[in-house]
Formats: structure tokens, C-alpha cells, sequence
């Protein structure tokens, strides 16, 4: 009989990383499925892992390019010569006293990344996908009640009670990005008498199944919320007595006066909800046990902050900090520091990759990670000379694709790049492989270590997880964690002096009473106990300077945003009669974005298990208007730049939106490359250059852009 | 006859295709070294339908894999009798050692899940994974649906455990062997 078993690890197919188990028979993997030990789903993307792992599309051996950036043309070599060639590079750089124009854009699988460790050790930054979606929120959140949320702390969906309201603000959980057991504990508090409220310019399968969809105009949640707020204050429907214990003193008063204006009737003009409707939603969730909401997506308006301010203030004075059904509020586990450890660069003192018109106001910024992300700037300005990037595609997931191509190809008088040196860590062919210096060939969850930690991941029963190796890796591939621990050996031993990563991860584990080998006994997962709930009561105050709940966020009095604006930003508010469709970029289940094993994915990118198209849902009261037919070639422009798509017209889409998939638009890789789709980043401005407001007020501009339709 | 059989509730299918894909690796459906869109053989797909007009709007999703028939065409229509209805789970099955690629089957079967092996030229389709079912397992389906949208058991054993969830049949598409439901409001 061959050996058959199920391995518990993790899966890596998208950023939620679900504790899964794979079944290895004879050494190849053939099945997976969720882990039972935590929350037991997979889904689509994950189950279609396997395609990724064994594609031959895999790249297998490191390359250098030949040719100019853009062309795409390489030359395998050795790891030697790769590793040389970056070493070289990086010392350099450092010799030149310019460690920190080196920048590395990855996404760390915990709070203690290898990679990141490296980073620091060369005093050079790091940048994640979150400047481009949640920084906003995290911020929102730790400015307000002091606690570190991100998009992975969704609400507890199986702690939502009989008669709760969960309210999906341009979020679509469906697509697993918090864990892939949310679609059906979502469904389960339904059953349970739960009531789910989607707020969303597009109906989608969420919408299909809630109790009561609201198209609002993109943008418009921070204003649909304060209209609520004004509802509620205004007659007395808020928590009186969680935000008289709670909240900072003179904090209400000042919440009263700036409220006083956001009346529904004045807050239903900008995100066309009609009044009556958001007062109707303010005094359903006044009456309900809980009210809980979701909002990833919506965070990418051009106002981010000011959206994830007013929701703060909605869920503060609706008392649903903590609470089963609420927003959760998780508590750190400590992880052991692997000493010595290297110092992060000083921000205040180097300043982020800014290089915009507002470069001196983000200062009041006191996040870690850049509020958003600079790159073109920044090597036209030359404070970025070194870039890195793993698990990301910037080519196609930064705003302003257009001149992310031109700085990337940028030279000085001399003939030589500005950016000096690009290396890439990739599974698959990718669109940003064609621009980079150096490819390294990755591996995929099912060859590699990797000790997963996020502290909010308790919501789904762990907070730790081991990813193993369970089949031999594919060619001559290797993790970027363990070439970045190799660098990191060669160029600062003294902060690389553990063995590898299987010993720096048993160092981290040490902190909370584990091991590598203990967490695979336990299933590969660990979790320090029951999640709690309202622990401030406990603690006796928030995680907050003062101890209590800040609405006002006065560091910002100076640039005018201690309260929430309801408006978006100028730069998508003009034009609009040169451009009157608003973009509404929106994402699936079946793929990861922008993110190259995805798009490269056969069964994800096939019409029956997956999607293989991205034309431009416009309604077909629009679509009539402007004598545009089902299948009609028409150009999208923005702005800034401009693509041809086909139209699809849907009832789905409310009028005036013009929506399309984020992620498409690859031209490398057999799969990805299939039909002439295109990446909505071509119509996003860079921020940067193009936008005067929008940078300081956050988030990445996705569902804000104007765009006009022509045939 | 005992008819085994999958009740698919459309309240909670989200059309998320996870079932598809976990169906195609647990029956060994895909090479994946090779695999390109469009040409994979798949057991299960997803169907659904949006109804009404901007801002009026409802959507269900469903999916479709063999109907396990009562009467089964493609039995009738296999010159070569390798389709049988099994007696013991009334699971309809392609006995693949009989099967002569003529393809006929494939024609004859109204829901149109039948598929075929170029290479080895035999037609094969879901046969509610006998391998598992008779072992006392699920489906594959069954157990990965990302929104536990699927239920395994005894066709009239299904339809008591619906009525009694308040779920209603949908008469038009539980003809056959599988059953659809829906709250009942
Ligand atoms: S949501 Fe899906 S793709 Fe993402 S980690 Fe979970 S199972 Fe994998
Ligand atoms: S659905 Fe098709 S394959 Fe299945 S039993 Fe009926 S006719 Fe045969
Ligand atoms: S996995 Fe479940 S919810 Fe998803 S398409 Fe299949 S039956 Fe529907």
C-alpha cells in the first residue's frame, strides 16, 4: 500500500492564511483541505494550490536579465552569482552612507519576519501592501480606542447574536480574505437570527444574501456613518453610559458640536442613501444587541481616514467595542525578541519614501509602515536606489502603473538606472518580473518553513500557525525568508547568528512557552486561550495616552483633521462632468489580486472553477445613454491613463459606477496572459505626482478614480 | 431502493466553486503540470440566476452535478451497458473496463455532466464518490463547501430534515435524485 497521510500546515494561496492539512501520497501532494483543529475551510484559491505547486510554469532557477528593464529577456545563473550580485550591491550602498534608500516591499507573515529582520539590520524601510489598504484603518483604530486591528480582525462572526447586525461596508468576506470559515459563520448567525446589512455600489454574493442591500456611492461611507452618528446623538439612541465611562473628557462635546451638521438629510446628498434609509439603519443598530461592521474594501477611498474615523466613532458610541458581536479587540502574545536585535530605522529622523507636495505633514503620521507608497517618486527623487520585492507584483498592484514603468526604467545622464538594483522573488512568471534585475525562484507554502503569527488571528481560534515543508521543493527553488537569512549571515552575522529559520523561529516560540516541534505536535497551530471579551473593564482603561476612548484626534488639529471629513477629497470631486463614472475596482474569491500564482493558476483562471474575464460592468440605464451595447469595446480614461475593455451591462452595478475586477492585466505567463484584460492601476493616479489631498487623508484611490466611457 | 443523494440549500451557496476544484484533486481530474483553462474535466459546476432591476435585485446560486436519475438516459443510451444504477445507493455508475468511448452517454444526458477522457477515451462524471460513501464518508463536496451548503444522506432522510428547517422543495429542479431547497417565505 503507498503512504497516504494528511499534514497539518498552512496555506498560502492568499494573505489570510488558514491552518489547512495536506494529503502526501509517495511524496506529492494530491488533496487539501481546512484544518479541523482550527476553523476548517479552504477554499477555492487554496484548494487549487496544488496547480501552483506543480505548474510548470514554475520558475526554477534564479535569472538575470539581459537586455533593457522591460524587455523581459534573462539569462539563468547560479545562486552564488546571485547572492553576489546583491551582496555587492547592498554593501555598497552602505559604504555610501545610503542604507536606507534601500526599500524591500513584501508582506510579513508575522510580526517577526525574517525578511523584515534583514531590512532593519541595512537600516533601509519596509513596505507592505498596507499603505495601499488598511493603514488607514489601523490607524483609525489605534488613534481611537488604542487597539491594533487590521483587515484580518474581522468581527467574530460566531459570537454574533440572535437579532445582531452585521453590516458589510464595501467588504466582501465571501472572497475569504480574513479566513476561509467566515462565508460560513456569516450564514450561520443568519440562521441564527442575525441580520446582515451590505453597503456596496455593486450587488454582489454577499448582497445576494443579506437582509437588506444599500448601493451607496462609492466613497460615501464616512458620510453614511456620520449621518447615523448625528441620528443617533441627536436623539439620545447612543450608548449614554459606555461613552460617559469611556470617553476622554470635553471628547462628546466636541463629537456634539462637529455632528451637528451631518444631519441625514445633508450627509444623504453625498453618498445617495436616502435619508429616511440612514436613519432607518442608525435605529436598527441603536435597538440591536450588537452591531458589528466589516469594511476592507472601503477603506481604499481616497478619504480613508476620515472613513475609518467615523466608523471608530460609530462603533464607540454604539458601545460595540469588544463585545460578542462586536469589534473585537485583540490582545498581544508576547514572542520572544531573537537578541540582538537590529534597530529599525529612525523615521523621524530619515522620514518616510515622501516625496509629494504634502511631504512635511506627514510628519503627524506616527504609524511604522508609510501611510502610502512612493516608489516612482521616490527613484526619481533618489531616495530609493535599492528595491526588494516578494510576494507582490508591483507592476501591476501600484497605483499609477504608468509611472511605476517609467521610474523603473529611469536613467541617469550616464546611461545607468536610478534605481540601481531590483531584485524579485517570484513562484510564477510575473508582469513586474519583466523590469527586475534579478529573479529569484520561490517556493510555495508546500516546500517551505515559516512560522505564521498574527495576534488578531485569535478571532479564528489560533494565533500562531507552522507552515512545513511537505513535498521537496521544485527545482532549484528557495524561500526568500531563508535567502534573506542567508544574506543576513553573510553581511551582519552578529544579527543572523542562529542557525536558520527552523532556529529563529523555536528562538520567537521560546517567548510563549513553544517550540517548532510543539506546535507540530499540536497540529501545527497554537492559540493562548478563550479570545475574552470587553477586557478594558478588566484593565480598567483603553490602550490610549489617556487611558480613555479619543475621538478627537488632536495630533492632527493643525491639518485640520481631528474630525472626520464626510467628503472625499477634491481631486474626486471635480471634473465630474468631464468624468462622470466613479471606478469601483472590486475583487473575487479566485484570485489573489494582483498576485502572480494566482493569476497563473489554471483552475483558478478557468471558466468553470475560477474567472477569465474582466470586461466593465456599467448599468444598462448608463450603457443605453451612451448607445453602449452588451460586448461593446469601449474606453475607459481617467485622468491619468486609459484602457480598452469590452462593456458588460448589469443590473448589478448602480448607475454612474463603471466596475472592474483588480488584478487582471498580466502579459507574462501562459495563464495570466490569457485575453486582453487590463489593470485598473493604468486609471488610478499615482498619488504622489497627481493628487494634492487624497495622500494625507489615506488610503489607495481604487473605488474613488473619475473615469469617462466612450465607444 | 435506498437512494443516496446531496441537498444542495439555496440560502447558503455562494457560488464560490471550491467544491469544483476539491472534486477535480480528491478524483485525480487535473494534471497539473499541463493544466490550461478550458480544458479540464469537472464533476461539479455552478449555476445561478439574478433576477429584477437596479436597485431591486436577488441572486441564487446553485450547483449542478449528476442527477443520479431515477429513469437514467444514459443508461439507455450505452450501447455497451457499462452504466449501472447501483441497487444498494441507487448511485448511477460508468463501469470504465465496458465503457467503449462511443460517447452517446454524453449526449443522452440531460443536465449535461457527463465527461469524457480523451487519452483513455471513457466517459466519466460524479458518482457521489462511491469510494468514500461506502466507507461512511461524505462526499468530498459535501465536506470542504465553504459555506456548508451541501448535506449527504438518504434522499427521503434529506427531505424530512428540510421540511423541518422550514426549507422548501424546489419542485421544478429536484426532479431526479438531488435535491434543491430554499427557505420557505
Ligand atoms: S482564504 Fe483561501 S486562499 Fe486564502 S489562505 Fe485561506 S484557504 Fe488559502
Ligand atoms: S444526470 Fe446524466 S449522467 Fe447522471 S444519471 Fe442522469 S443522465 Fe446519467
Ligand atoms: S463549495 Fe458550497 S457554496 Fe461553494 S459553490 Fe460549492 S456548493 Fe456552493
Amino acid at each position: 500500500m503507498s503512504e497516504s497521510k494528511w499534514i497539518p500546515t498552512v496555506c498560502y494561496q492568499c494573505k489570510a492564511e488558514c491552518a489547512i492539512l495536506a494529503r502526501v501520497e509517495d511524496g506529492v501532494v494530491r488533496e487539501v483541505k481546512g484544518n479541523p483543529r482550527a476553523r476548517g475551510k479552504m477554499c477555492v484559491k487554496g484548494m487549487a494550490g496544488i496547480t501552483t505547486l506543480y505548474s510548470q510554469e514554475r520558475l526554477k532557477h534564479p535569472l538575470k536579465r539581459v537586455g533593457e528593464r522591460g524587455e523581459g529577456k534573462f539569462v539563468r545563473i547560479g545562486w552564488d552569482e546571485a547572492m553576489n550580485i546583491m551582496e555587492t550591491k547592498l554593501r555598497e550602498l552602505r559604504k555610501r552612507g545610503e542604507g536606507h534608500k534601500f526599500t524591500y516591499s513584501m508582506f510579513p507573515h508575522s510580526t517577526t519576519d525574517p525578511k523584515w529582520r534583514f531590512v532593519n539590520a541595512m537600516g533601509g524601510f519596509i513596505t507592505t501592501g498596507l499603505p495601499h489598504c488598511d493603514s488607514a484603518k489601523i490607524m483609525a483604530h489605534l488613534h481611537t480606542f488604542g487597539c491594533f486591528p487590521n483587515h484580518h480582525i474581522a468581527p467574530m462572526y460566531y459570537t454574533v447574536p440572535k437579532g445582531g447586525v452585521m453590516i458589510l461596508s464595501g467588504r466582501h468576506p465571501f472572497g475569504c480574505l480574513d479566513d476561509a470559515c467566515v462565508p460560513r459563520d456569516i450564514l450561520d448567525a443568519k440562521e441564527r437570527g442575525a441580520k446582515l446589512v451590505v453597503i456596496d455600489p455593486i450587488f454582489r454574493t454577499e448582497a445576494a444574501k443579506a437582509d437588506w442591500w444599500i448601493p451607496i456611492r462609492p466613497g460615501g461611507d464616512a458620510a453614511l456613518f456620520l449621518g447615523m452618528c448625528n441620528h443617533l446623538l441627536t436623539k439620545g439612541l447612543h450608548d449614554k453610559a459606555f461613552c460617559d465611562k469611556w470617553v476622554r473628557e470635553g471628547d462628546m462635546a466636541g463629537l456634539m458640536a462637529f455632528i451637528k451638521n451631518k444631519t441625514p438629510a445633508a450627509m444623504s446628498k453625498i453618498c445617495d442613501v436616502p435619508a429616511r434609509d440612514i436613519v432607518k439603519l442608525a435605529e436598527m443598530c441603536a435597538a440591536a444587541p450588537s452591531v458589528s461592521v466589516d469594511a476592507f474594501k472601503s477603506i481604499m477611498y481616497g478619504n480613508a481616514m476620515d472613513w475609518g474615523h467615523a466608523w471608530s466613532i460609530f462603533l464607540v458610541i454604539t458601545g460595540n467595542l469588544d463585545n460578542p458581536g462586536g469589534q473585537p479587540m485583540p490582545e498581544i502574545a508576547p514572542m520572544a525578541p531573537v537578541a540582538p536585535v537590529p534597530p529599525p530605522p529612525n523615521l523621524k529622523e530619515l522620514g518616510y519614501h515622501r516625496t509629494g507636495p504634502n511631504r512635511a505633514r506627514f510628519d503627524h503620521y506616527t504609524f511604522f509602515l508609510q501611510p502610502t507608497w512612493y516608489a516612482a517618486q521616490a527613484v526619481r527623487e533618489g531616495t530609493l536606489k535599492v528595491f526588494f520585492a516578494s510576494e507582490c507584483n508591483p507592476a501591476l498592484s501600484e497605483m499609477g502603473s504608468g509611472e511605476w514603468r517609467e521610474a523603473m526604467t529611469l536613467k541617469d545622464r550616464s546611461g545607468n538606472y536610478a534605481l540601481e538594483l531590483f531584485v524579485l522573488t517570484e513562484i510564477m512568471p510575473s508582469e513586474t518580473m519583466k523590469w527586475a534585475d534579478l529573479v529569484l525562484p520561490d517556493q510555495t507554502n508546500f516546500e517551505r518553513w515559516e512560522l505564521l503569527y498574527m495576534p488578531w488571528w485569535y478571532n479564528f481560534g489560533h494565533t500562531a500557525a507552522v507552515c512545513q515543508p511537505v513535498v521537496k521543493p521544485v527545482g532549484e527553488s528557495r524561500h526568500a525568508n531563508r535567502v534573506m537569512i542567508d544574506l543576513g549571515k553573510r553581511m551582519f552575522p552578529e544579527f543572523f547568528a542562529f542557525k536558520d529559520d527552523v532556529e529563529y523561529y523555536d528562538i520567537e516560540l521560546s517567548g510563549i512557552g513553544m517550540s517548532m516541534r510543539k506546535m507540530l505536535d499540536g497540529g501545527a497551530i497554537w492559540s493562548p486561550g478563550t479570545v475574552g471579551f470587553r477586557k478594558y473593564e478588566d484593565a480598567g482603561r483603553f490602550n490610549t495616552p489617556s487611558g480613555k476612548i479619543e475621538l478627537e484626534w488632536k495630533m492632527y488639529g493643525d491639518i485640520g483633521q481631528q474630525w472626520p471629513s464626510p467628503e472625499l477629497p477634491l481631486e474626486f470631486r471635480r471634473d465630474a462632468d468631464k468624468y462622470p463614472f466613479i471606478l469601483v475596482n472590486f475583487r473575487t474569491i479566485f484570485l489573489n489580486n494582483t498576485g502572480a500564482w494566482s493569476q497563473n493558476n489554471a483552475q483558478l483562471r478557468d471558466p468553470v472553477s475560477g474567472i477569465d474575464a474582466n470586461p466593465v460592468l456599467l448599468n444598462p440605464v448608463d450603457a443605453a445613454r451612451l448607445g453602449i451595447a452588451d460586448g461593446d469595446m469601449v474606453t475607459v480614461a481617467s485622468s491619468t491613463g486609459s484602457v480598452r475593455l469590452p462593456a458588460s451591462l448589469t443590473e448589478r452595478i448602480k448607475p454612474g459606477c463603471a466596475g472592474i475586477i483588480h488584478g487582471f492585466g498580466q502579459t507574462m505567463g501562459k495563464v495570466a496572459s490569457r485575453g486582453a484584460w487590463a489593470g485598473d492601476n493604468e486609471l488610478i493616479a499615482d498619488a504622489g505626482s497627481h493628487l494634492d489631498e487624497q495622500d494625507l487623508r489615506g488610503g489607495e484611490a481604487h473605488v474613488s478614480t473619475r473615469v469617462k466611457i466612450t465607444k | 431502493m435506498k437512494q443516496l443523494s446531496i441537498m444542495v440549500d439555496l440560502d447558503r451557496c455562494i457560488g464560490c466553486k471550491t467544491c469544483i476544484v476539491a472534486c477535480r484533486n480528491h478524483h485525480g481530474l487535473v494534471n497539473h503540470e499541463t493544466a490550461m483553462p478550458e480544458g479540464m474535466s469537472h464533476y461539479l459546476r455552478v449555476e445561478s440566476e439574478l433576477t429584477g432591476t437596479f436597485p431591486r435585485l436577488a441572486e441564487d446560486y446553485w450547483v449542478v452535478m449528476c442527477q443520479q436519475c431515477k429513469k437514467p438516459p444514459c443508461i439507455k443510451a450505452c450501447a455497451a451497458g457499462a452504466i449501472t444504477k447501483d441497487a444498494q445507493t441507487g448511485i448511477v455508475r460508468i463501469d470504465r473496463e465496458k465503457c467503449t468511448g462511443s460517447g452517446a452517454c454524453i449526449e443522452k444526458c440531460p443536465y449535461g455532466v457527463i465527461q469524457f477522457n480523451a487519452e483513455g477515451r471513457f466517459a466519466h462524471k460524479c458518482e457521489l464518490c462511491h469510494d468514500r460513501v461506502v466507507h461512511g464518508q461524505e462526499p468530498v463536496c459535501v465536506e470542504v463547501c465553504l459555506a456548508d451548503a451541501l448535506r449527504f444522506g438518504e434522499r427521503e432522510i434529506l427531505q424530512m430534515q428540510a421540511e423541518a428547517a422550514g426549507k422548501k422543495l424546489l419542485k421544478k429542479r429536484s426532479t431526479q435524485s438531488i435535491l434543491y431547497v430554499k427557505r420557505a417565505d
